[in-house]
């Protein structure tokens, strides 16, 4: 099945949960989401994402300026955000139970 | 390494400068918002590519700079529709889009009628007749443009003529069943094609209609023998109203009595007793005779009861100019002109052998001509040619 559809439903409930895990840069959060096995994402999907959840007033920024690299904008978790991901958390882990026992009695039958 | 390194940050910046044209559109603050650390990501990038040794461009990596501004662009919640379009494009908007849109959005609103969805399967199955319409109204358009709208027939008259028709065809099924031309760069041909189509199709029928029907009458005219120095008969199947003398309606008939003299003011009625006209305008249509300058308009006769009657020849008339109009819209006289008979064909015609000195029609009464002056009764059979006329 190709994950990249069904990664375009839960993009947003990732990113907030990697942010929410640890503040973080654009590349800085494409790069966990890999390392936790999305793959498929695209680096400018994550960066829309972000800019989104943050007009939106899920997450905060703020730059962090650096002696010998670019400036970086990072993105952390606000309340609005932690609300958001808690009840996207709950909405998933039913749809997957959900889904979990659907296939489960597929493969039964 | 500086060699490598100034490559990259050359790419980087070639490529992010692409990825922001491609979100041209969008205000200065929010390309601005997405691409703020742009060139920093996509060297982090490039740099982690490195260290997985696969080394990969920017292209191969992320695709074109403009499928990673409509990545960016989508991701962020912000409308593609206004892509890439300056601000002269979004005040003077694609029409081809428009239409497209508008469209769309009829059909959504007609698919939310009852009686949509089954015309629509209906139209839907017509669809193939439509791509051949497509194909021959294309091959006909053509033909009006290279060799005059004179060459167009309904079908090929020339086996080129087919060839181009059966080719034509292939591609508009082809274009139709979404096999051809569905590439960005060679979209724009079909459409085109149909917009033509579309526009060209009331045109293009009618003006096949009259050649049919010109090609009909020239037909009729070479099955008459016209061609060959013959005289065409018409063959008419509605019976014409009014007098017919060798195809040709007659305005107005003469009358001579037995020695060929004129008679004035003559009714003419036929076998059942329905009055002969020869015209039926009531007076508005103008009549050019053989020979005269200006054309003539007519005036009935009163009978007794005070009714106007068109059958009493010669027609009385005047020149059309010195007519008016009267409050109600009838033409009438200028005051100061009176009618007159027009132009006899002849002052005298030949005298009947045997039968000039007694009327012998007065006693048996099947005409009668009105006390004119100088109205002599008589039978003007001999030279009424066959009146048709219908009640």
């Amino acid at each position: 099945m190709d994950t990249t559809q069904l990664l375009k439903g839960v993009l947003d409930l990732a990113v907030l949960a990697v942010v929410a895990d640890e503040d973080g840069y654009g590349y800085d959060v494409v790069r966990r989401l890999r390392n936790a096995g999305i793959e498929e994402v695209g680096d400018a999907s994550v960066y829309g994402t972000l800019r989104r959840l943050y007009s939106s007033g899920a997450l905060t920024s703020y730059v962090v300026p650096s002696d010998e690299g670019p400036h970086r904008k990072y993105y952390g978790i606000n309340a609005q955000g932690r609300a958001m991901l808690e009840a996207q958390r709950k909405d998933w882990q039913e749809f997957a139970g959900t889904m979990a026992r659907l296939l489960g009695t597929e493969t039964v039958r | 390494m500086s060699v490598l390194v100034d490559m990259t940050e050359l790419d980087v910046a070639g490529y992010a400068a692409a990825v922001r044209r491609g979100l041209v559109g969008l205000p200065q603050e929010q390309v601005d918002d997405l691409t703020d650390d742009l060139e920093a990501d996509l060297a982090d990038a490039l740099a982690d590519e490195r260290r997985a040794a696969h080394g990969r461009g920017l292209v191969e990596q992320f695709g074109t700079p403009e499928a990673y501004a409509a990545e960016l662009r989508a991701a962020a919640g912000l409308p593609p529709a206004d892509a890439g379009r300056s601000r002269w494009e979004r005040l003077f908007p694609d029409p081809v889009e428009q239409t497209t849109r508008l469209g769309r959005r009829l059909l959504v609103r007609l698919r939310a009628q009852a009686w949509w969805p089954p015309t629509e399967s209906f139209l839907v199955v017509l669809r193939p007749v439509w791509w051949v319409l497509r194909a021959w109204m294309v091959l006909q358009i053509a033909t009006a443009w290279v060799f005059g709208s004179h060459r167009m027939t309904w079908l090929p008259t020339a086996f080129a003529e087919w060839l181009v028709l059966g080719g034509l065809v292939v591609l508009s099924v082809q274009w139709g069943r979404g096999a051809w031309f569905q590439s960005r760069s060679t979209r724009w041909v079909p459409v085109l094609a149909n917009v033509v189509v579309v526009i060209g199709l009331l045109p293009v029928l009618g003006t096949m209609q009259s050649h049919s029907r010109q090609v009909d009458s020239v037909y009729q005219a070479w099955e008459a023998g016209s061609f060959n120095g013959g005289s065409q008969t018409v063959y008419q199947d509605k019976p014409v109203d009014g007098v017919v003398v060798d195809g040709i309606q007659v305005s107005n008939l003469f009358v001579y009595d037995a020695q060929g003299n004129p008679l004035q003011d003559v009714q003419v009625y036929d076998d059942r007793g329905r009055p002969v006209r020869t015209t039926f305008d009531n007076g508005y249509d103008q009549f050019w005779f053989p020979e005269s300058d200006e054309p003539w308009s007519f005036v009935p006769a009163a009978d007794a009861d005070g009714r106007s009657r068109w059958n009493v020849y010669p027609l009385r008339g005047a020149p059309t100019s010195q007519f008016e109009y009267d409050a109600d819209g009838a033409p009438v006289l200028q005051v100061g002109s009176t009618a007159g008979t027009p132009p006899w064909p002849f002052a005298k015609a030949p005298a009947l052998a045997g039968r000039g000195e007694l009327p012998a029609s007065v006693t048996d009464g099947t005409v009668s001509a009105s006390g004119g002056p100088g109205a002599t009764p008589t039978a003007p059979a001999d030279v009424l040619p066959s009146p048709t006329s219908t009640p």
